[in-house]
């Protein structure tokens, strides 16, 4: 703010000089001019009568001298110290006998007749502008300042104000109030867009925090159920309380590694959903025919959709359709959707994957008549764990389609799940992946 | 079952590398109980000792180990001009894990918990690394393959295969008398690396099997409880 004032008065006071500089210059040297074409009476005549002309106003000061500096004529009786009559512009300051000191602009050259004129100009004007330039400035100043200052304490205490509020959310956060939120307002200013984002990130905190939890509770609960199988089974084995012979023995043996494997099949399930969700490298992404894909996935299904009695058929866009993706990943993304297919569908059902465009979007279908979902249960089956009533009692971890989804997330595609038969949930699923538009993708016509 | 040593005559020397005296336990009973001689050492720095003075068939190596970790010390006696084949054993299963287990030096990873089987299979597996580089006929028993011609015969009968069929009877054949876990099968035969939950591999093997055994025909496809599968003739 000080500084602007300064810069504005300093280049307003060089303008100002400047510009009274040359104006001087143009009179003194016109005037200068008029003079030396006169004759020398003429000459001394004017320079004599200026006392009482007009011209004094513009030119203040005139004399005339002769080559040894001594008056001849003119008000100007003194030659001014340090003035050399080479016919430029000096700046000379005066310093009468009385008074103060005063500038003046001097222009001395030599006239035909051997004499030398002088003229001065009187820098007055420019000092009493100066001074009133400084006047201003200063009255200026004061209010400006006193402004500032003023709306610098204001916003300064209301951004305190804002900071401190946000001291006490992020203390109440701390204290494990997960739900506070900082002060974020309309976003306006930059303040309130960085609460705006640390709110957003504490809702995703929170929301991770509460997927976790989820986790642990189920974890907890589908692993403590065939561990408590297997520990059942076992204190009745060592009690002896049924037959002990080797044939039972080894069923409960039998049973309990069934049990075990379950369990094992729920970690290594888990610990393959965190390894995909943790996987921020795309290191194995390529093209990926997407006809072939499926293609592979049929020919290592059929067997099974056959030996189920159920129809299992495959379509394709005779156009070529890529994806951008990890191969691997894609194959045990369908294998399980096929999976889940096959194993929810009833004999004599019918099974059918399709690979075409949406728009823009490629897309691949699984679509089944089996059990269905119904439509309230439709996010559920993604989440973890989750079984619906229908399936419990068909051997799986539950987390076939939490892996389907982790994998969708990492390639940007999305499920949709639809019914085949809208309003008639009995009659199977589609479940549809749509995979983004991507530039690496080429469509052969 | 088979638990002959490669050709019966010499035996196999295992070196296990365990730290967990319970899992180190239950392994070496195991492997002794099909004849091998195992040689267990509890820490690193004492498997690296014994992977470098002793002759070993196949080494068993755990990741964690005190002193120094599985990777370390399979990194040294690989830089020592080391060849025996090793079986990284670890409770990280990520792929990231799999493959610095396998940049180190190791031949195959097994993640924890594992199924004794599994664990058998592999090691037999790595024992009989299949010489299948000139090989153009594979003989097991009945059973005639010709790589060239692509055709199958048990006996003087033809069998007519689809090429999926035609693959997987190949890796069998290629591995007489050993057992083949279904984890194996996915992931050598179709290179696919998930756990289905339907019983996929057993039908593909059914399949075969129906067309390898005729009714009256000795069985040469034998499934093992809990395990897998072994193909196998008793001539």
């Amino acid at each position: 703010m000080l500084g602007t004032i300064a810069v504005q008065f300093s280049l307003t006071y060089t303008q100002m000089t400047s510009f009274e500089f040359r104006r001087s210059g143009q009179v003194l040297n016109g005037e200068m001019k008029l003079l030396l074409a006169m004759t020398p009476e003429h000459l001394e005549y004017v320079i004599r009568e200026r006392a009482t002309d007009d011209l004094r106003l513009v030119v203040n000061e005139a004399g005339i001298f002769t080559a040894s500096h001594q008056p001849v004529a003119g008000e100007l009786r003194v030659w001014p110290d340090g003035l050399v009559a080479d016919g430029k512009l000096h700046n000379i300051v005066m310093e009468p006998e009385e008074g103060s000191p005063y500038a003046l602009r001097f222009l001395a050259a030599r006239a035909p007749g051997g004499h030398i004129v002088v003229l001065g100009r009187s820098l007055h004007v420019l000092d009493e502008q100066k001074l009133m330039l400084r006047h201003a400035s200063l009255v200026t100043l004061v209010p400006i300042v006193f402004f500032a200052l003023l709306a610098g304490t204001w916003l300064s205490h209301r951004a305190l104000t804002r900071v401190e509020e946000m001291h006490e959310a992020v203390d109440l956060i701390m204290q494990g109030d997960i739900h506070e939120r900082l002060p974020a307002g309309a976003e306006q200013d930059e303040l309130q867009r960085l609460a705006g984002s640390v709110n957003r990130m504490l809702d995703r905190l929170e929301q991770l925090m509460r997927d976790m939890k989820s986790v642990g509770d189920d974890i907890a609960h589908d692993l403590r159920t065939p561990l408590a199988r297997v520990r059942v089974g076992l204190e009745r084995a060592l009690s002896g309380s049924q037959a002990s012979s080797a044939e039972a023995l080894r069923s409960v043996i039998e049973r309990a590694i069934d049990n075990l494997d379950q369990c094992f099949a729920i970690i290594t399930a888990l610990l393959r959903l965190t390894e995909i969700d943790n996987s921020k490298g795309r290191a194995a992404f390529a093209r990926i025919d997407l006809a072939e894909l499926v293609r592979d996935i049929v020919d290592l299904y059929e067997p099974i959709a056959e030996s189920e009695n159920i129809d299992f058929s495959f379509h394709c866009s005779p156009k070529e359709i890529s994806v951008y993706g990890d191969r691997d990943l894609l194959i045990e993304m369908l294998g399980n959707l096929v999976d889940n297919a096959i194993k929810f569908t009833p004999e004599g059902g019918r099974v059918q994957i399709s690979v075409s465009m949406s728009g823009h979007h490629p897309f691949i279908a699984v679509e089944d008549t089996g059990i269905g979902i119904q439509p309230d249960e439709k996010h559920a089956v993604l989440s973890r764990f989750y079984r619906s009533d229908k399936s419990r009692h068909i051997p799986g971890s539950g987390l076939g389609l939490s892996l389907v989804a982790s994998i969708l997330r990492l390639h940007n595609a999305e499920l949709k799940i639809l019914d085949t038969h809208p309003g008639v949930p009995e009659k199977g699923v589609c479940f549809l992946v749509l995979f983004p538009t991507s530039d690496l993708i080429q469509y052969d016509e | 079952m088979n638990s002959a040593s490669l050709d019966g005559a010499e035996e196999i020397r295992v070196l296990l590398v365990e730290d967990d005296a319970d899992i180190a336990e239950e392994i070496s009973a195991e492997l002794k109980s099909r004849g091998f001689f195992v040689a267990v050492a509890e820490t690193g720095g004492i498997g690296l000792e014994q992977a470098l003075t002793g002759q070993y068939n196949v080494m068993i190596v755990d990741r964690m180990l005190p002193e120094l970790d599985g990777l370390s010390l399979i990194e040294t006696v690989r830089q020592n001009g080391g060849r025996t084949p090793v079986l990284v054993l670890s409770a990280l299963g990520a792929v990231d894990d799999r493959v610095s287990g396998l940049k180190a030096g190791g031949d195959d990873y097994l993640t924890k918990p594992f199924a004794m089987v599994e664990l058998i299979a592999r090691i037999e597996a790595l024992l009989r690394r299949p010489d299948d580089t000139r090989q153009t006929v594979l003989r097991v028993g009945p059973l005639v393959m010709d790589l060239i011609d692509r055709k199958v015969k048990r006996d003087d009968r033809e069998i007519e295969l689809l090429p999926r069929e035609f693959r997987l009877l190949e890796y069998l054949m290629r591995r007489p008398g050993q057992i083949l876990t279904r984890a194996m099968l996915l992931e050598e035969v179709w290179n696919y690396r998930f756990t289905p939950q339907t019983n996929l591999v057993d039908v593909h093997i059914g399949k075969l099997r129906r067309k390898v055994d005729a009714s009256g025909e000795q069985t040469l496809i034998h499934s093992i409880r809990g395990a897998g599968f072994t193909l196998q003739s008793s001539d």
